[in-house]
C-alpha cells in the first residue's frame, strides 16, 4: 500500500470516479471527477488533530460500523493518502450551522469549505477494472435473524472484532455486551449531572438527599417550592441510577465470547440468492477460528457448513490444523434457524447429516460467512466502459482469456470478475497488469515508427 | 497518443495492477472511490494461510 502512494510512476486519485470513457484500445479519453474533500490534499499532513477536535460523531463505516469516527475523518489510520477528509453529509459548518473548528485547529490551513469537484481528463492506451466486490446483506435471509439478534454478526464483522487496531482492540467483546456498556457510559454521563445538581441542594439545606426526601414523602414541606424542586431532582437522579447499578451487576458477568459459531454459504450456494460458490469463505472462517483461538486459548468454534471447500496451496493442512490445534468442529449440515437464548446467547438448530438428527445448540457468538456479491453501481461503470456484464453482474470474461473483458483494450481483475481469495487476486492483477502493457509497449512502438 | 494505463479500484487487485505496471515503467493512474486506498484486504486482520498481517 505504501509503495502505491510513493511509487513515481503511479498517479493516485483517491476519492474519484470514472464518469466518461470514450475511443478505444489504444486510445482511450477518460473523464474523471475528483471529489470535493474540503481539505486541500498539497497542504493536509494527515495529523489528525483536526479530528480531534471535531464535534461531530458518526458511526464508521471502515470498522462496519461496530466504532465511530468524527465528520472530519482519514478512511482508516494508516490509510494512504493520509489527506484527511469532511463527510459533507454530517459536516455542521457544511450543513449550514456554525462550525469551523476543524478550520481552527489545522495548523497547515488545509481546510477548505469551499473546495468543489474537480473535473479531470485523461489519454489512456488501456484501462484495468479492479473495483472489488460487496459483501452480501444477510438481513435479506429471515431465518438467520441477522440484526435483530445482536450476537449474529458477519464475517467481516468479525474481523473488525478480532483487529487489534478494531473498535475492541482485538478483544472478542460481544456486539450485545458492547451495547450495554455504551448504555452505562451514557447513563453514567446524566448520573454524574443530576449528582451535581442534587449535591448543591444538599449543601444548601445541609441535609442528606436521600433523608430529606422521607420527610418530604412524609407530608412535611409541602408548599416549599425550593424543596420540591430538590424532590423532583432527587427522582430524576434515581431514574437514572437505578437502572444503573443494575446494568453494572450485569456487565460484572460479561466475559469475551468464548463458543463460536460459522455458518458457511450464508447467500451462496442458495437459490434465492446466488447459486455460485463464493470461494474463499470456508477458509476465512477457519481463519477467523484460528485467530480467536490465539486470541484466546479457551475458545471452541464449530464452523456449519454441506462442505469445507479448502482448495489452494496449504489450504487443506491448514484446514485440518485448525482441526487439530485450535478447537474446531466441522459440522456437517446446514443451518436452518437462529433463535435468542438466555443472555443474549444465540441458538443454532440445525440437522446434523452425519447422525441424521436435529440439534440445537447454544453459542456465545454466530459469525456468518456471507456471500461475495457484484459491486453496487457495477452496472453503470460496466455501461460507462462499454463492456458486458455475466448473469450475476460480474464483468463478462471467456475461459481461454480471463483477464480480456468485452471490449479490446479493457482488462479485469480481481471479485469484480468473479469472486476469489487474495492469493488468487494477486495473480490476476499481474496478468491484467501484463495484458496492458502490452498495449501500453505497441503504443509506443507506433509513436516510434511515426517519428521515423 | 498516450501510452498511460487506467486501474479502477484501489484494493489488493488494483493495487497489485498498479505495482507491476509502474514497475515496467509505465505511468499508472489509480483511480480510487473512497478517501483510501486498501479496498476490502485492508478490513481483514490476518490473511490464510499463512496468518500475515493484512496491511
Amino acid at each position: 500500500m505504501l509503495d502505491v502512494g510513493r511509487h513515481p510512476n503511479i498517479e493516485l486519485l483517491a476519492y474519484s470516479e470514472v464518469e466518461k470513457v470514450e475511443g478505444e484500445a489504444g486510445n482511450f479519453k477518460v473523464t474523471i471527477r475528483r471529489k470535493g474533500r474540503y481539505v486541500e490534499e498539497d497542504k493536509c499532513t494527515g495529523c489528525g488533530a483536526c479530528a480531534e477536535k471535531c464535534p461531530t460523531v458518526v458511526s464508521d463505516a471502515f470498522n462496519e460500523g461496530l466504532g465511530e469516527r468524527r465528520a472530519i475523518y482519514s478512511y482508516f489510520a494508516q490509510g494512504i493518502p493520509s489527506t484527511h477528509t469532511i463527510d459533507a453529509d454530517h459536516c455542521r459548518q457544511l450543513n449550514g450551522k456554525k462550525c469551523g473548528i476543524c478550520a481552527k485547529t489545522c495548523q497547515a490551513e488545509a481546510i477548505n469549505f469551499d473546495q468543489e469537484d474537480r473535473i479531470l481528463e485523461l489519454d489512456v492506451a488501456g484501462i484495468i477494472i479492479a473495483a472489488g466486490y460487496d459483501v452480501f446483506d444477510p438481513s435479506v435471509i429471515p431465518e438467520y435473524r441477522y440484526r435483530e439478534i445482536a450476537n449474529v454478526v458477519t464475517a467481516i464483522e468479525f474481523e473488525r472484532l478480532l483487529s487489534a487496531s478494531g473498535p475492541t482492540g482485538g478483544h472478542m467483546d460481544r456486539p450485545s455486551d458492547r451495547a450495554v456498556e455504551a448504555e452505562i457510559a451514557g447513563l453514567e454521563k446524566k448520573a454524574k449531572k443530576s449528582q451535581k445538581a442534587i449535591s448543591k441542594l444538599e449543601e444548601k439545606f445541609n441535609e442528606p438527599s436521600a433523608q430529606f426526601y422521607k420527610k418530604y414523602q412524609a407530608g412535611e414541606y409541602k408548599d416549599d417550592e425550593d424543596r420540591k424542586k430538590w424532590a423532583d431532582k432527587y427522582t430524576a437522579h434515581l431514574a437514572v441510577t437505578e437502572p444503573l447499578e443494575e446494568l453494572k451487576k450485569q456487565a460484572e458477568g460479561f466475559t469475551v465470547a468464548k463458543r463460536l459459531a460459522f455458518i458457511q454459504c450464508v447467500g451462496s450456494r442458495d437459490f434465492r440468492f446466488y447459486p455460485f460458490c463464493s470461494g474463499y469463505c470456508c477458509m476465512h472462517s477457519i481463519k477467523e477460528a484460528i485467530i480467536s483461538h490465539e486470541h484466546e486459548p479457551e475458545t471452541t468454534s464449530s464452523i456449519f457448513g454441506m462442505d469445507i471447500r479448502a482448495v489452494g496451496k496449504g489450504f487443506e493442512e491448514y484446514k485440518i490444523r485448525g482441526g487439530n490445534n485450535s478447537n474446531i468442529t466441522y459440522v456437517r449440515g446446514r443451518v436452518a434457524e437462529i433463535t435468542e437464548g438466555p443472555d443474549n446467547n444465540p441458538v443454532v438448530i440445525y440437522e446434523d447429516t452425519r447422525e441424521r438428527k436435529v440439534k440445537r445448540q447454544e453459542f456465545d457468538m454466530v459469525v456468518l460467512a456471507t456471500a461475495c456479491a457484484p459491486i453496487k453501481g457495477i452496472a453503470e461503470l460496466a455501461k460507462t466502459l462499454g463492456v458486458e456484464l455475466d448473469k450475476y453482474n460480474f464483468i463478462k470474461t471467456s475461459s481461454l482469456s480471463p483477464v480480456d473483458s468485452t471490449t479490446p483494450g479493457i482488462f479485469v481483475c480481481g471479485c469484480a470478475e468473479s469472486p476469489m481469495d487474495v492469493p488468487e487476486s494477486v495473480a490476476q492483477a499481474s496478468s491484467a497488469a501484463e495484458r496492458a502493457a502490452e498495449i501500453a509497449f505497441q503504443m509506443d512502438l507506433e509513436k516510434e515508427k511515426a517519428v521515423a | 497518443m498516450s501510452k498511460d494505463i487506467l486501474v479502477i479500484g484501489g484494493g489488493i487487485a488494483g493495487m497489485q495492477s498498479s505495482l507491476d505496471l509502474a514497475d515496467m515503467g509505465i505511468k499508472v493512474h489509480l483511480v480510487e472511490k473512497l478517501p483510501s486506498i486498501g479496498g476490502k484486504m485492508a478490513q481483514l486482520d490476518k490473511t490464510f494461510p499463512t496468518n500475515d498481517c493484512a496491511i
